[in-house]
């Protein structure tokens, strides 16, 4: 029963023979995936998805009709994601019903092993000339998206780097420097937080989400470890790092957020950075759109135990990646239409339509009249220099949730104390990420 | 006196969070005092409804909506009927298994069946953005026809054998004796069976990659989880979105209120 | 005569073979395909997934999902937000059940009697069943916000963290949140079961001189016996089942997975972390479970 080889596809047909012949056509349906080797060189039409927000779909639009001008025989239909739920489990449904679009331009890096395994996603290192074009266009964070084998089941597109935006309106009424916050180390970071409690008039002094999807930590530990670590991701070669006591001091600093009252425990119903109840918030760069016109804000990187010069910060990428789906066809203009989209004036007009960040190195050069229009850009083009990735290993997501559980349970709600919490979350990642 | 009392205290309780709602949805700024329960002239707007009705297309994903919700009702009652009389008033093999596989559809949770149905349906029957493979997994309610089956069990034999011995057939028995007593059964299944369509979201959003075709509650939802966060009052205009989506299943059973209390007064058969 | 005699026993052997009306096989025939075809056959890929270690695939793909026997099943157990989410069905239970029963056999009983504005209570008390739950949440969230109408009201009573995102209180608001939506349905329910009570029943009983109080234990309660089954197995389904309401109400489940229900969970595993195989353990198991107090439940309100 799983394995349909027989096609019963036609629409028509169904719709007249009614419930009976669906019956019968549930014991031989079934559609044959595309032939690899003849559809890496296939061109025609194709489809793509897009990001559902505003300036990406703008910006998709605009390359896709710019692509079909030129390409009339190859035409690219654009359409913003059907929003759901998440985006992940929308494309993991379109993979395992075998109507995912070509190239999905959002495609979260943590996935990609899932797809991969479930034979959702081309190997882009397939192509001839993959290899070069992504480690060229990308440079050496390149090999942060490169499967455990090798391939590139992704193209690294954009970054959003995070870093922490304050509010100077609030630093100022608290009797604090706006200009030149003290948000460097861990001490002054917390004491900055209690000035702002006692005098800034805000419910707290930063307000990550405290729930338990497994992606919240990406907003709150792993960017500050990435920092404490100089770029160490979560897992590396197998074994879980986070237990180190690099990975215990950031845990020991969240813990006094949580415990002293800087951080609230339970989920605003909004947007507490936008509505002034906290004085700073994890961001990157699309903020500055989004808060840029009713508040007086500043950035400075995340803050490490001893302090760590902002040109020496990692912190973590918040990446999106473009996919190319198996149920694709016409890879061959996928793959035309891929390199087109991701080329140096398209990357131009992809930040100068969103202010995120292509992935390409020295981002100040290559965009130099973009960053001198808009220098408050300049900081998180900066820090895109020195950005970590989530680990590209088996069961992702799962690790992530698992790692989040243990967060929650230690560092927010102190049922547990780190010191244990953590280590034992580490000995169940590692059996996770081994499970090939 | 007390008894009236009580119940329209109660009444009150339970329908103030939509008194909440459509006192939100006419809001200029969002206000969650105490004052903010009361209308107020100086904060008041219909800003929020042209905001939803921009967004969201109103109209069309009313109108998809109305196909879906439609297509169900229609199959739930063709199908539900046939299957609720027969499996109370008539004798014959395999009764017990089919009405047991009925309680058990009641109680499996739908996400376990989402994936494979969205394969089936997708893939074999190639019924991705089409108003049929959004009716197919809810064509027939099994609540509506378990209360059928409920209904005709409850009505006695001698009723239905008085016109098989005139010679009717059971399809006879079926449309002129049973389904002209079942009214008030027939009204609790519609409204029964209007609210699952109509307030789906995840199947329907799933089914359809085109916004054209999305009815409703997977417009506002959509519009929730990405788009609330920029408009400029977003509480008002999800509040707003939520009122529209309300209003036709709360009219349908306002209509219906009538028909309940006719059926009821007209009703000859007593257990 | 001659002619009975000759088709009489043909009729007995059909009748014994397909019953005394084999045409109601024809009239649930649509229905029955349509079980199959939506939930037999999903179903049965559902369990089959169970003993493996699943995962959905593109269409051609070739993946390895080896046979793993009960290994889902014994993860479960060991799972500790699995029983946890177990323990929130109870909890749900506990509170939802004798809330709806009670609650919603005393509505009815008093709708049902001839007072003014009778129409309006019925839609007063109907109307959040009527309505999406997606419309609905917004207000909830709104109402039981920190900062929200409730707390303002309650002033220094209010607890915190507020309602929803308070450990104690996030389960048990979920609970309040079925039963206001659910309600109106289950009134509806009794509503017609007290339709099939003859008036002559209370009429006997107030001959005997029973009031009010006492002809509503005596004659109400025991009358509307099978919709009580009904309603106690509907609501343990809900109770079972629910989804909507972590994921939108309480945040994804929270706090620190104090609302985390069973088809959550499994939602998260099967879906989010691409484990379909274990999630349709959990499925499977929830299933067994919900049979199995049905079963009881039936056995215990049916019994004379």
């Amino acid at each position: 029963m799983l394995t349909h080889k027989k096609r019963f596809t036609k629409r028509g047909r169904v719709t007249a023979a009614g419930l009976l012949l669906l019956l019968v056509a549930a014991a031989c349906g079934g559609e044959e995936a595309a032939d690899p080797q003849q559809a890496a060189e296939a061109t025609g039409p194709i489809k793509i998805w897009y990001s559902n927000n505003p300036e990406e779909i703008a910006w998709g639009e605009k390359i896709v009709k710019q692509w079909n001008a030129d390409n009339p025989d190859e035409e690219v239909t654009g359409q913003e994601i059907p929003a759901g739920e998440t985006s992940e489990e929308v494309i993991q449904a379109a993979i395992s019903a075998g109507n995912a679009p070509c190239l999905v331009y959002n495609t979260a890096p943590a996935a990609v092993p899932q797809f991969q395994k479930q034979g959702g996603l081309v190997n882009l290192s397939d192509f001839p000339d993959a290899d070069s074009y992504i480690e060229e266009r990308t440079g050496a964070d390149a090999a942060q998206y490169q499967s455990p084998e090798g391939g590139y089941y992704q193209m690294p597109w954009k970054t959003n780097p995070v870093m922490i935006f304050y509010n100077k309106k609030i630093f100022e009424q608290a009797g604090l420097d706006a200009e030149n916050p003290p948000l460097t180390t861990h001490d002054e970071f917390l004491e900055t937080g209690q000035t702002l409690i006692d005098e800034g008039g805000v419910e707290a002094a930063i307000w990550p989400a405290p729930t338990s999807e497994f992606f919240q930590s990406w907003f709150d530990f792993y960017p500050l470890f990435i920092a404490e670590t100089g770029g160490t991701p979560l897992v590396e070669d197998g074994q879980a790092q986070f237990a180190s006591d690099a990975g215990l001091q950031v845990a020991d600093f969240w813990s006094q957020i949580y415990e002293n009252g800087l951080a609230k425990k339970e989920a605003y119903n909004g947007d507490a950075f936008g509505e002034e109840k906290s004085a700073m918030a994890i961001v990157g760069p699309w903020a500055i759109a989004v808060y840029g016109e009713s508040i007086d804000w500043g950035v400075v990187p995340v803050p490490t135990a001893d302090g760590t010069p902002p040109e020496e910060t990692f912190t973590f990428s918040d990446e999106k990646s473009v996919g190319m789906y198996s149920a694709c066809e016409n890879r061959g203009t996928a793959w035309e239409f891929l390199k087109e989209s991701t080329s140096e004036a398209n990357d131009g007009a992809l930040l100068d339509a969103t202010g995120q960040m292509p992935t390409r190195p020295n981002l100040t050069d290559t965009f130099s009249d973009y960053f001198d229009k808009n220098p408050e850009y300049t900081p998180f083009a900066e820090q895109a220099n020195r950005l970590q990735e989530v680990p590209v290993v088996e069961n992702s997501i799962e690790m992530w949730q698992t790692f989040r559980d243990s967060y929650s349970q230690s560092v927010i709600f102190g049922k547990q104390s780190p010191d244990d919490a953590f280590p034992e979350a580490a000995d169940q990642i590692e059996s996770l990420v081994s499970e090939g | 006196m007390a008894l009236l009392a009580a119940l329209a205290a109660g009444g009150l309780l339970f329908l103030f969070p939509f008194y909440y709602t459509i006192v939100g949805s006419l809001q200029l700024e969002p206000n969650a005092d105490i004052s903010g329960a009361f209308p107020s002239p100086g904060n008041f707007s219909l800003e929020n409804y042209a905001a939803i009705n921009e967004a969201l297309n109103l109209g069309r994903t009313l109108l998809n909506s109305g196909i879906f919700t439609a297509g169900v009702i229609i199959a739930t009652l063709a199908l539900g009927l046939l299957a609720g009389y027969a499996l109370a008033q008539l004798d014959f093999r395999g009764r017990g298994v089919i009405f047991n596989a009925m309680l058990l559809v009641l109680i499996v949770p739908f996400q376990l069946l989402m994936i494979p149905l969205y394969v089936m349906i997708v893939r074999y029957y190639g019924l991705a953005d089409n108003y049929l493979g959004m009716i197919l997994p809810f064509a027939v309610n099994p609540t509506a026809v378990f209360i059928f089956r409920q209904f005709f069990k409850q009505i006695p034999v001698d009723l239905f054998d008085a016109a098989r011995i005139d010679g009717a057939s059971e399809f006879q028995v079926l449309r002129r004796v049973a389904i002209p007593i079942a009214t008030p059964a027939i009204i609790t299944a519609i409204i029964v069976t209007f609210i699952g369509p109509w307030n789906e979201f995840l199947w329907p959003f799933l089914i359809t990659k085109e916004q054209s075709l999305q009815p409703l509650a997977v417009a506002l939802a959509n519009y929730i989880s990405n788009v609330a966060a920029r408009a400029a009052n977003p509480f008002g205009a999800i509040l707003a979105g939520a009122t529209v989506l309300a209003v036709p299943a709360v009219v349908l059973f306002v209509a219906t209120q009538r028909w309940f209390v006719q059926a009821q007064l007209g009703s000859s058969v007593k257990g | 005569m001659a002619t009975i005699a000759a088709t009489a026993p043909r009729a007995r052997r059909i009748r014994r073979a397909l019953g005394r009306h084999p045409v109601g096989l024809l009239f649930v025939l649509p229905y029955a395909a349509f079980l199959v075809l939506v939930y037999a056959y999903p179903l049965g890929l559902a369990v089959y997934m169970s003993f493996y270690d699943y995962f959905f695939a593109a269409p051609g793909a070739v993946v390895e999902r080896p046979f793993v026997g009960f290994d889902n099943y014994t993860t479960a157990f060991g799972d500790a937000i699995f029983l946890e989410s177990l323990g929130n069905v109870v909890t749900f239970l506990v509170i939802n059940v004798p809330l709806t029963v009670a609650l919603s056999l005393v509505l009815a009983t008093a709708l049902n009697a001839k007072l003014p504005l009778r129409g309006f209570f019925r839609t007063a008390y109907y109307i959040p069943y009527v309505t999406a739950s997606v419309a609905v949440i917004g207000v909830w969230l709104w109402l039981f916000s920190d900062t929200g109408l409730v707390n303002s009201a309650l002033g220094p009573v209010a607890p915190a963290p507020p309602w929803l995102v308070n450990e104690f209180w996030a389960m048990p608001m979920i609970a309040f949140f079925a039963t206001w939506k659910q309600l109106g349905f289950y009134v509806v329910l009794y509503l017609a079961a007290l339709q099939n009570i003859p008036s002559d029943l209370y009429d006997a009983a107030s001959v005997d001189g029973a009031g009010a109080l006492k002809s509503f234990r005596h004659v109400t309660v025991p009358g509307v016996r099978p919709a009580t089954t009904l309603v106690v197995i509907l609501s343990t389904i809900v109770g079972a089942n629910f989804f909507t309401e972590p994921y939108l109400l309480t945040g994804g489940g929270g706090p620190n997975n104090s609302s985390v229900s069973p088809v959550l969970h499994m939602y998260r595993r099967g879906i989010e972390q691409g484990d379909a195989g274990y999630a349709a353990a959990i499925g499977v198991l929830l299933a067994i479970g919900v049979i199995v107090i049905s079963m009881v439940n039936r056995f215990i309100l049916e019994r004379d």
